[in-house]
């Protein structure tokens, strides 16, 4: 006993011999002026907040700020009397390091407290969780819970009629059954036992899409079973696409593969016709869809078709081909403009009611102008403008603006002023908006791989498609995956806005759902219930984006 | 290995078929060929396009291009902007009202998108830095909470943030009449969003002004000799105070300057009211309510204060009120404002009786005292006047007035678009710090720079490089977003043409213009950063 408190009382001398107040009033409080103002403001606030929290909740304050205490003293018997542990030494060294420090740990303390009280108050302790309860005089202070099991058939899938919930269900399962699957595949034992899981599993996550569409969209049965002239057309495409493939060297022609693609189309024809006049999948107007099931087939129909409309956009502005010659573009340019000005001008400038009107006549000399630019900027790689342009000026707008745009001005445009059903219009706009910015990510994908990598290519005699089907882009595409991961997880979540424009996605079906007489005005319920949703889905896929990046071991190399 | 055998081989032969032939097949000329064919492509496209429009045009909307005079033409396309507005903007920054035009009622929506846009890339700036710099503290709270901001604010859309604060925030607030005072300052927050005190510029505040311009050119003389004087006696001088202690000097004396020679603000009285300056005002007041202190007036019920008020005419938004009422408020003594829309109505509501005072500048009391029947029995009484005068929120009746009042939408809008942007820029600037190597800093130290030398000459010109241009895009998304007005029903440009358009069917006409707008919002932002770019070139070793 008596050497134990000898032992601490050497150590406080030695603490005390190499401990120098000055310096730790320096260090603290009076090194420079902006660390004293700084110092007094947080001493101030946390003063004022504890007080504050001390008259509304006083236990809870007086425990948290004796946990505090506790945590200083901890630190300081270890500084004093080398009772260190390794607990100790982390408050020190990550909560409590300063006077500041140990003042800003108390403030967030109590304030998180606050926070958290206060939603756990309204979420849990005066919460009603009973979905029988939800009518407006039935509801307690806080929470109504009940109102998502209510209303799950409608936050599930909308309007759909219930009559079709099971073919949902079944896209559902199809779907966990692919991912077992290449679970499996993927495991390393597997893998090398039994290769040939893991192309079955690619061709049937291939097929995957198509099936969906049957499952949830439904089939048509067009008389007869067998149209030969549909018959022959698919077959004309299949095989012109072979032999496009063939000619850019994509894919070789043996006889077992080109029985393959050709027996393909009319196989998946008679199989087509087969199902459709069974009528078991009759057909759903697509604009029935609604709730998650639409937000998640707008999430994965956009990501997948903005995916190679983005590569190609990106392409087209890295394009590198020989730009029309001055000597082309000058007289056409010069030829159109006299032209228009002597037959298009004196009519307008003739009607004309004012100035503007008189300057709008004038609009040929714009075509020199876009002349000189289109020279000037681009070379005359006209591939490279109509990118740029097209890219430049989505980017430019609002999402929202273009998927009005899609849904208002879309039947304007069509041959008949055919109305077009709201889901493609928004899924048209939704998708360009997309690539538009997909564009510019996979640009920078390009851009990062070294100039060499194109030069050995080009050296080794690839062509276009080959250096990048077989060099460029594989690499691009590995260094690219956090990038895409973030844009898939934003067109997710850009995704709501489409409610904005009447389509009936999450949260359009809940603003909907609020509106309703028995769910009058739980606005925060359902909107809190979206916001945790959302926050759960975009950090799994990021969560699961930085595995792949891990497992591609990307940075490592 | 020995040969190569994809050398190519030059042409043998020099026949005019081969020569031809080469040129044909040089990929130049294939390139250029492919793009001619695209161009017309284009064309093709676009005149398809263009042929469908017009046709459903004509079958769908022919009402979408009639002149007034009937006829049908495309250049009558926005003749419809100059017609009647017919609806209410519940938050229009200019003079609005539904009688207004169409073009008039989009200009302030314009307005309203740069009001509530810039405010927040300003205040996204600020929690933008600090939620960076928070991200990388020592203290291992502060940077797990900024963390947990940060992730949580990216991971979730923006619309059901919006929708969040504004539905289970804003309007969770207390209603007007329990407003929430922060520190009993007269500022007010509440369910129909926030009254704060704003300045207001008096006529004198020229003078000031002026003064202000004289401080801060005193500022600079004193900055250069100072420096002159420390480069040839090698005295060191703190500059920066002083200008600041030479700045302050001269603006309090112009503050003193410019409100003792101001003489611009006047009352309109009745010589039989008794009052000659506004320190008759308490005495008339007292005897009015047979009282010995001003003190005891909070003793009266609200009935007998309502009765002995004093009854002022004001034009309505004029600093003058917040000039005079602001005294009163000061001497304790109750009033009662009517708010008259022009000089005219305000003296005819002075000679019916419905006023015992008019407050408005001389200039404008002279005007109308000349128009009185009777001028000699009402007089002119000047009062003192601040080159800036507080307008301040305050009670009256069941409501807020006075202030700068952010409506709860703008409110909503502008939170909700500075927190999830901020949640962005912190990522951005947390990448800028982290940019600058351990190594700079050291180096600045070794060279015995001082913590501010370090952080202005070495560290942030470095940080900003890499920080400015995802800055001004993430500014250019945040302008672009506040088309989200819509949600929280904020009338901005994106809904008030929404309206327009609900109420004049011309979709495309109206969804050119805004369109317009936002990409010349963008193309503004492009060049800045352009420039930017150019100025602070990357040197790469």
């Amino acid at each position: 006993m008596t050497t134990l408190t000898n032992t601490i009382e050497e150590r406080r001398k030695t603490f005390f011999k190499r401990f120098n107040w000055q310096y730790f009033l320096q260090d603290n409080l009076t090194g420079s002026r902006w660390l004293t103002i700084w110092v007094a403001f947080i001493t101030l606030v946390t003063v004022g907040v504890f007080v504050g929290q001390l008259g509304s909740a006083p236990g809870w304050t007086l425990i948290l700020t004796a946990v505090w205490a506790v945590g200083i003293l901890m630190v300081v018997a270890g500084e004093l009397f080398g009772l260190h542990t390794s607990f100790s030494r982390w408050l020190k060294d990550n909560l409590l390091s300063s006077i500041s420090n140990t003042l800003v740990t108390l403030l967030i303390i109590l304030l998180v407290a606050q926070v958290v009280s206060g939603i756990w108050q309204w979420g849990y302790v005066t919460a009603t969780f009973d979905s029988t309860r939800t009518a407006p005089d039935l509801r307690s202070e806080g929470a109504t819970w009940g109102v998502l099991w209510g209303a799950r058939k409608l936050i599930l899938t909308g309007t759909l009629a219930p009559e079709h919930t099971w073919r949902v269900i079944l896209t559902g399962a199809m779907v966990f059954v692919l991912w077992l699957i290449s679970f499996i595949a993927t495991r390393p034992t597997v893998k090398t036992s039994m290769g040939y899981l893991q192309r079955i599993s690619i061709t049937l996550w291939l097929l995957a899409p198509i099936a969906s569409y049957i499952f949830l969209a439904g089939l048509e049965y067009h008389e007869p079973f067998i149209n030969i002239r549909t018959l022959l057309t698919g077959l004309v495409i299949v095989v012109a696409f072979m032999a496009l493939l063939w000619f850019f060297k994509v894919i070789k022609l043996d006889p077992v593969s080109i029985g393959l693609w050709v027996a393909a189309w009319p196989i998946g024809y008679v199989i087509w016709q087969l199902i459709a006049r069974t009528g078991i999948f009759p057909t759903i107007n697509v604009d029935e869809w609604g709730g998650l099931l639409l937000t998640v087939i707008f999430a994965i129909f956009v990501n997948i078709l903005s995916f190679p409309l983005g590569i190609l956009l990106a392409l087209g502005r890295r394009a590198d081909v020989q730009g029309i010659p001055v000597w082309i573009v000058w007289p056409i340019a010069l030829i159109a403009t006299v032209y228009l000005l002597s037959t298009s001008t004196p009519e307008l400038w003739t009607t004309s009611r004012n100035n503007v009107e008189r300057a709008l006549a004038l609009w040929p000399l714009l075509i020199p102008i876009a002349a000189y630019f289109y020279q000037r900027s681009f070379q005359g790689n006209m591939v490279q403008a109509f990118s740029v342009l097209f890219i430049e000026l989505i980017r430019g707008v609002p999402l929202i603006t273009l998927l009005f745009m899609a849904i208002v001005m879309a039947p304007f445009f069509t041959a008949s002023g055919s109305a077009i059903k709201n889901f493609w219009a928004v899924i048209v706009g939704y998708t360009i908006f997309s690539a538009a910015y997909m564009a510019e990510l996979v640009r920078g994908g390009l851009q990062a791989i070294p100039k060499g990598q194109y030069e050995a290519a080009d050296s080794l005699g690839f062509n276009v498609l080959q250096k990048y089907r077989f060099i460029i882009l594989p690499q691009a595409l590995r260094i690219l995956i956090p990038p895409l991961a973030g844009s898939v997880i934003g067109t997710f979540k850009s995704s709501s806005l489409v409610a904005l424009v009447g389509m009936f996605d999450l949260v359009g079906i809940v603003r909907g759902i609020i509106g309703n007489g028995q769910w009058l005005g739980l606005r925060s319920e359902l909107y809190a219930f979206l916001f945790v949703l959302y926050f759960v889905v975009s950090s799994g896929v990021s969560w699961y984006s930085r595995r792949l990046e891990k497992r591609m071991g990307l940075g490592t190399r | 290995m020995g040969q190569i055998s994809a050398t190519p081989s030059p042409p043998t032969s020099n026949s005019l078929i081969s020569r031809i032939a080469s040129y044909i097949f040089d990929v130049r000329f294939l390139g250029v060929l492919g793009q001619i064919a695209f161009i017309i492509v284009l064309i093709l496209g676009a005149r398809t396009l263009f042929s469908n429009f017009a046709g459903n045009a004509a079958k769908l909307g022919e009402a979408q291009f009639i002149c007034r005079d009937g006829t049908f033409s495309y250049r009558c396309a926005y003749d419809f902007m100059e017609n009647e507005a017919g609806f209410d903007i519940s938050d229009a920054p200019l003079d609005y009202t539904n009688t207004d035009s169409y073009w008039w009622a989009f200009y302030n929506g314009v307005l309203n998108t740069f009001r509530v846009g810039l405010l927040a890339v300003v205040a996204t700036t600020i929690l933008g830095t600090l939620a960076g710099i928070a991200r990388l503290s020592e203290n291992w709270l502060v940077a797990k909470i900024a963390l947990a901001y940060v992730e949580i604010i990216r991971n979730t859309p923006i619309l059901i943030q919006l929708l969040l604060i504004y539905f289970s925030i804003i309007l969770a607030l207390p209603d007007i009449k329990e407003a929430i005072q922060p520190l009993g300052l007269p500022i007010f927050l509440s369910n129909r969003g926030l009254n704060l005190p704003w300045p207001l510029f008096m006529s004198s505040a020229s003078t000031w002004i002026a003064f202000l311009i004289l401080g801060a050119i005193q500022f600079q003389v004193l900055w250069i000799l100072l420096g002159k004087r420390e480069e040839i006696t090698g005295h060191k001088s703190n500059r920066v105070v002083w200008g600041i202690v030479g700045f302050v000097l001269i603006a309090l004396v112009g503050w003193f300057v410019s409100s003792s020679v101001a003489d611009n603000e006047g009352l309109l009285v009745a010589k039989g009211s008794r009052i000659r300056d506004i320190g008759d005002i308490e005495k008339v007041m007292l005897s009015r309510a047979g009282v010995n202190h001003i003190d005891e007036f909070s003793a009266l019920s609200e009935e007998q204060l309502a009765e002995v008020a004093l009854k002022i005419c004001v034009l309505r938004d004029s600093p003058s009120e917040s000039n005079f009422t602001n005294k009163l408020r000061a001497l304790n003594i109750p009033y009662d404002v009517d708010r008259a829309g022009s000089p005219d109505r305000a003296t005819a509501d002075f000679v019916d009786g419905k006023c015992e005072v008019f407050a408005a500048p001389k200039s404008i009391l002279a005007a109308e005292l000349a128009t009185l029947e009777n001028p000699g029995s009402n007089l002119i009484v000047p009062i003192q006047e601040t080159p800036i005068v507080w307008h301040i929120p305050h009670f009256e009746g069941f409501n807020v007035l006075g202030g700068y009042t952010m409506t709860g939408e703008f409110f909503a809008l502008f939170v909700g678009l500075t927190i999830f942007y901020g949640g962005g820029l912190a990522e951005v600037v947390r990448a800028g710090i982290l940019s600058v190597s351990k190594g700079q800093t050291e180096a600045a130290r070794a060279l015995g720079l001082s913590e501010g030398q370090r952080l202005q000459l070495i560290v942030l010109p470095q940080a900003l490089r890499v920080i400015i241009p995802p800055l001004i895009s993430t500014y250019l998304s945040l302008m672009k977003d506040t088309s989200l007005g819509l949600a929280v029903a904020f009338p901005e440009m994106y809904l008030i043409s929404q309206t327009l358009l609900n109420q004049s069917g011309r979709a495309l006409q109206i969804m050119i213009i805004i369109m317009l707008v936002y990409l010349m919002i963008s193309l503004t932002f492009s060049v800045i950063l352009n420039w930017y770019n150019s100025r602070v070139v990357f040197v790469e070793r």
